[in-house]
C-alpha cells in the first residue's frame, strides 16, 4: 500500500464513528491525567486495558495512543502555574514556565506550550509516516556503546542548564547518579543502597522524585510567603496572546526541539523525559543570552513541550515497524493488541494495514482536537491561580499522592515523596536545582548499564566506544563541549587577570 | 445426677453449634469479596493471565474477585502482600521466581515459601525459545553448540537481568551442552529482541511470542524449545530435551500458580483448586491463554508443591555454579 492510498485508508479508519469517540475520550482523558500531577499514561492505560477487550482493536490502540500523547499536552499546564511539572517529562518546562507565570505572562507560556506541543507532534507524524523506516533501522543500529556515549553528552551539554554556580550544579548531577544506582545491580543482581528494604530493590520511583522535588517543595516552600505573584486580576484574551517578538522566538526552539523529539522517541529505551532535557541543553547553549533562561525565556518552555510532544509520536515507530516497545507504557499497548489476537512485531504493518494507517491518521486528528480543546482552556487554568492557597495545597497534596500511589500501589512510595518534598525544600532553600538531580537520576543507570554492557561485548576493550562511528561521533563531541568550556574559563580568567597584573 | 445431666447436653449443644458453624463456614464462603494479589502492573502478561482466571472465578463462587497490583522486587512484594491480606480472603497468583529463585536472589524476602505458602494450582506454563539472529552461521542446535565450543565465551546471550528466567535458563542450557557463553544482561526483552536484530549480541532465550514474529519476518532464528514436548504456538521448533547431546530430561519453564497463605481453610483450598482447575479446562480459557503464549496447566496443590520443590532445586543448582564462579 502506497503512503497516499494508505492515508486515504487511514481516514477512512480513524473517522469511523466508533473509532473517532475513542480517540476523542482518549485524548480528554490524556489531558486531564497529564495535568493531575502524578498521574501518568502509565496508570491510566492500565486501568483502561480491561476495556479495550470489548472494543475493535484499532479503537483501542487509538483511544491508548490518544491518553498517551494528550497527557503530554496537560503536563505542561500545573508545571508553568504552579511549578508542578504533571508528568516527569514536563519538569523542565518549570524552569522557565514558572518564572514566566510569576511575570504574569502564564497564558503566553501555556499558549507557547500548547502550540509548541501541536508542532512537535505534527511533525512527529510527518517523521512516522516518512521516516518511520529510517529511523526503525537506526533504531536497531544503536550499539549499547552507541547509547552510553550519547548519554554522556547529554549529560554534559546539560549540566548547565539553571543559573547557579558549576559547583552547585555538579553536586546536584552527582546527587541524582547516586540516587539512579539504588536498586537492583542489573549486571551483578547485588542491591545497592537498599538499607534492606525490598521496595527499593525496583529503585526510587522516578515520579515520586519528581513531584516530591518540585511539587511539594513548592507548596511548602510557599507556606512561608502567602503573597502571591503574578496572579492577573482579570484574565482577558489579550494576556494570553503571545506578542510577534514571542512568537519569533518561539519559531526555531520549536523546531529544534521537535526534530530532537523526533529522533530521541523512536530509540527504545529513552524516551521523553530525555528529550525534553536536551532540547532545553540546546536552546541554552546557542541562546546569545543565556542569562535568560530561568527566569522566564519562552524558547525554554517552546523547545522541551515540542520535543517531548514529538518523542510521544515517534515512540510508536520501533513499537509499529519492529514489534519491539521503546517503553512500558508501548509494551502495555502491545499487550493490548495480543488480547485480540494481533501479534506484534515487523510483520504487523503488513499485515493490518489498516490499523496503522488508522492510527496515524487518528494522531493527527488527535492533536488538532487537543489544540481545540486546550487553547480555550487556557484562560480557565490561569484562574485556577486565584484559587486561595488554603484550598488549592492540600488538593494539590492530595493529587500528588494518588498519582504517586497509583503508579505500583505502594504506601511506601508516598512515605517516599514525603520524604523527598522535604529534601526538596531544603535544596531549594539552599538555590539547589532540583532539575539538575532529575536529569542525573534518569540519565546515571542508562549510561551505567549501556556502558556496562558495552564493555562486556567488547570482552573488556574500551576503544569499542571510538571504533564505533556514531558512538566515535558523540565522544568527539563531548571532548569538544568539554575544551569550549575549558577555553572560556580560561579566557575570562585571563581578561579578570589583565588589568591588575 | 439432674445438674450433670443438664451440663452435658449444654455442653453437647454448644458442640454441634460449634461444628455446625464450622461447616456452615465452609459452605458458604465466600461471603465477602476475595482478592488476589499479583506482584506485576496492571497490563503486564501476569497481570492480564490473573484476570483471565479471576473472572469466571467470580461468576462461580459469587463474590468479586479482586486483582490487587502490587508490583516489585520480581514479584516478591506480591506474595508479602498477600501474606498479610485477610485469612481465607487474600490469594495470589504469581510466577514461578518469588516461590522458587527469589527466596536465594532477593536479600530479604521474609517469608519462607515451605512454611508461609500453601499451593493451590498450577495455572499455566511457558517454555523458552533459544532464538539466535537471522544471519548466525549455525542453523540448529547442534551447530550453535559446536559455535559456541570453538572457544570459552564466543556465542553472548542476552538475558532481562541477573537472576532472571532467561539468565538462569541460559546458564542450565550452557551447564547441560557443555559450553561457556557470554552473559550480557538488560532490562527489557524488548532490548535484547533489539540487540539480537542489530547483531550486537549473538543469542538469547526468549518467550515463544516474542521470537516468533521476528523469526516470521526473517530477523531471527529459533533453534529450540525449552519444554519437553513441543508447544503449540511454535510447533515447528525442535525440542532441546534428547537433542544435539542434551539430556533427555532437559526442561526450563516459566510457569504461573495461584498460592494462598499457609493459614487458609484447607476447604477453602479444595474448593479454589477444584474451580480453577475446571476454568482450566475451558477451550476458550485455554485458547486466551495460547495467544498470550501461555498452556494451561492445572493439577492438584499437591503437584504444584512437588513442581515448587523440583524447580528450587534444579536452579538452586544453577545459582549455586554462578555464584561458584
Amino acid at each position: 500500500m502506497g503512503t497516499w492510498d494508505g492515508i486515504l485508508t487511514g481516514f477512512a479508519v480513524a473517522l469511523h464513528p466508533s473509532v473517532l469517540i475513542y480517540c476523542v475520550l482518549g485524548v480528554v482523558l490524556g489531558t486531564v491525567i497529564g495535568v493531575l500531577p502524578g498521574i501518568g499514561a502509565m496508570a491510566a492505560i492500565s486501568l483502561l486495558l480491561p476495556i479495550t477487550f470489548y472494543i475493535s482493536p484499532e479503537a483501542a490502540l487509538v483511544m491508548l495512543g490518544g491518553v498517551y500523547y494528550g497527557a503530554q499536552y496537560g503536563g505542561a499546564v500545573a508545571s508553568i502555574l504552579l511549578r508542578l511539572p504533571g508528568t516527569p517529562q514536563s519538569a523542565v518546562t518549570t524552569l522557565d514556565g514558572y518564572p514566566m507565570a510569576q511575570q504574569g505572562r502564564a497564558g503566553v507560556a501555556l499558549f507557547a506550550s500548547m502550540m509548541s506541543s501541536f508542532v512537535g507532534s505534527v511533525i512527529g507524524i510527518v517523521a512516522l509516516v516518512w521516516l518511520s523506516g529510517w529511523l526503525a533501522s537506526i533504531a536497531t543500529e544503536f550499539g549499547a556503546a552507541d547509547y552510553a556515549a550519547m548519554m554522556v553528552l547529554g549529560l554534559v551539554a546539560a549540566s548547565t542548564i539553571g543559573s547557579q554556580r558549576p559547583a552547585k550544579a555538579f553536586a546536584m548531577v552527582v546527587l541524582g547518579l547516586i540516587l539512579g544506582c539504588v536498586g537492583t545491580d542489573v549486571n551483578s543482581g547485588a542491591s545497592r543502597l537498599t538499607f534492606g528494604r525490598t521496595e527499593l530493590l525496583d529503585g526510587i520511583n522516578l515520579v515520586a522524585l519528581a513531584m516530591g522535588l518540585f511539587g511539594v517543595a513548592e507548596v511548602i516552600g510557599n507556606i512561608r510567603d502567602a503573597e502571591r505573584k503574578g496572579v492577573p486580576e482579570h484574565v482577558n484574551l489579550r494576556q494570553l496572546i503571545p506578542t510577534r517578538e514571542d512568537l519569533r522566538r518561539m519559531t526555531l526552539p520549536t523546531l529544534r526541539g521537535s526534530a530532537l523529539g523526533c529522533f530521541f522517541g523512536a530509540l527504545p529505551g529513552t524516551g521523553s523525559t530525555i528529550s525534553s532535557f536536551l532540547s532545553y541543553a540546546t536552546e541554552r547553549r546557542i541562546a546569545r543570552q543565556p542569562e535568560h533562561f530561568g527566569n522566564g525565556a519562552i524558547e525554554g518552555v517552546a523547545g522541551p513541550e515540542a520535543a517531548n510532544n514529538a518523542a510521544a509520536i515517534t515512540a510508536f515507530v520501533p513499537t509499529l515497524t519492529l514489534g519491539i516497545p521503546g517503553d512500558p507504557i508501548m509494551a502495555l499497548m502491545l499487550g493490548a493488541l495480543v488480547i485480540h489476537g494481533i501479534q506484534p512485531g515487523p510483520m504487523m504493518l503488513d499485515a493490518h494495514p489498516d490499523m496503522f494507517w488508522g492510527l496515524v491518521v487518528s494522531f493527527g486528528i488527535g492533536n488538532l482536537l487537543l489544540l481545540i480543546l486546550n487553547l480555550p482552556l487556557i484562560g480557565i487554568w490561569v484562574s485556577l491561580l486565584r484559587i486561595p492557597f488554603r484550598w488549592l495545597y492540600p488538593a494539590i497534596i492530595v493529587f500528588v499522592c494518588l498519582g504517586v500511589y497509583s503508579v505500583r500501589g505502594s504506601t511506601f512510595d508516598i512515605a517516599a515523596v514525603a520524604v523527598i518534598g522535604a529534601a526538596g525544600y531544603l535544596l531549594a532553600l539552599a538555590r539547589f536545582n532540583p532539575a539538575l538531580l532529575l536529569l542525573g537520576f534518569v540519565l546515571g543507570p542508562l549510561i551505567e548499564t549501556n556502558l556496562r554492557r558495552a564493555m562486556l561485548i567488547s570482552r573488556g576493550d574500551p576503544m569499542v566506544f571510538l571504533e564505533r562511528p556514531i558512538s566515535a561521533f558523540f565522544v568527539a563531541v563531548t571532548v569538544l563541549l568539554i575544551l569550549g568550556s575549558l577555553l572560556g574559563v580560561w579566557r575570562r580568567a585571563k581578561k579578570a587577570a589583565t588589568p591588575t597584573g | 445426677m439432674i445438674r450433670i445431666h443438664r451440663q452435658a447436653t449444654l455442653a453437647l449443644t454448644a458442640g454441634i453449634a460449634i461444628l455446625a458453624a464450622g461447616m456452615a463456614s465452609a459452605q458458604e464462603w465466600p461471603t465477602e469479596p476475595i482478592h488476589v494479589y499479583v506482584g506485576f502492573p496492571a497490563g503486564s502478561s501476569p497481570d492480564t493471565l490473573a484476570r483471565l482466571i479471576t473472572d469466571p472465578l467470580s461468576q462461580r463462587l459469587g463474590q468479586p474477585v479482586v486483582v490487587e497490583n502490587k508490583p516489585g522486587a520480581g514479584g516478591v512484594i506480591g506474595v508479602q502482600q498477600m501474606l498479610a491480606g485477610k485469612e481465607n480472603y487474600s490469594f495470589g497468583s504469581t510466577i514461578n521466581g518469588p516461590l522458587t529463585t527469589s527466596p536465594r536472589l532477593v536479600p530479604d524476602t521474609s517469608y519462607d515459601v515451605a512454611a508461609d505458602i500453601a499451593p493451590v494450582a498450577l495455572l499455566a506454563t511457558s517454555p523458552l525459545v533459544l532464538a539466535v539472529s537471522a544471519d548466525f552461521p549455525a542453523d540448529d542446535l547442534a551447530g550453535f553448540i559446536a559455535a559456541a565450543k570453538a572457544e570459552p565465551e564466543a556465542v553472548s546471550y542476552g538475558s532481562v537481568g541477573q537472576g532472571s528466567g532467561a539468565h538462569l535458563t541460559a546458564e542450565l542450557f550452557a551447564d547441560a551442552a557443555g559450553v561457556q557463553m557470554l552473559h550480557i544482561p538488560f532490562a527489557s526483552y524488548a532490548e535484547v529482541t533489539t540487540s539480537i536484530i542489530g547483531g550486537e549480541i549473538n543469542s538469547g532465550f526468549m518467550a515463544p511470542s516474542a521470537a516468533m514474529p521476528q523469526a516470521e519476518a526473517g530477523k531471527m532464528k529459533m533453534l529450540g524449545v525449552t519444554s519437553t514436548e513441543p508447544f503449540a504456538q511454535v510447533p515447528d521448533v525442535p525440542v532441546m530435551a534428547g537433542n544435539a547431546g542434551l539430556p533427555a530430561d532437559f526442561r526450563a519453564e516459566l510457569w504461573n500458580a495461584f498460592i494462598a497463605p499457609a493459614g487458609t481453610d484447607p476447604a477453602v483450598i479444595e474448593r479454589l483448586n477444584a474451580e480453577i482447575d475446571e476454568i482450566l479446562k475451558d477451550p476458550k480459557v485455554q485458547q486466551q491463554l495460547m495467544t498470550m503464549g501461555w498452556q494451561a496447566a492445572g493439577g492438584t496443590p499437591d503437584d504444584l508443591a512437588q513442581r515448587i520443590t523440583d524447580d528450587t532445586q534444579v536452579w538452586g543448582t544453577v545459582i549455586d555454579k554462578i555464584e561458584a564462579k
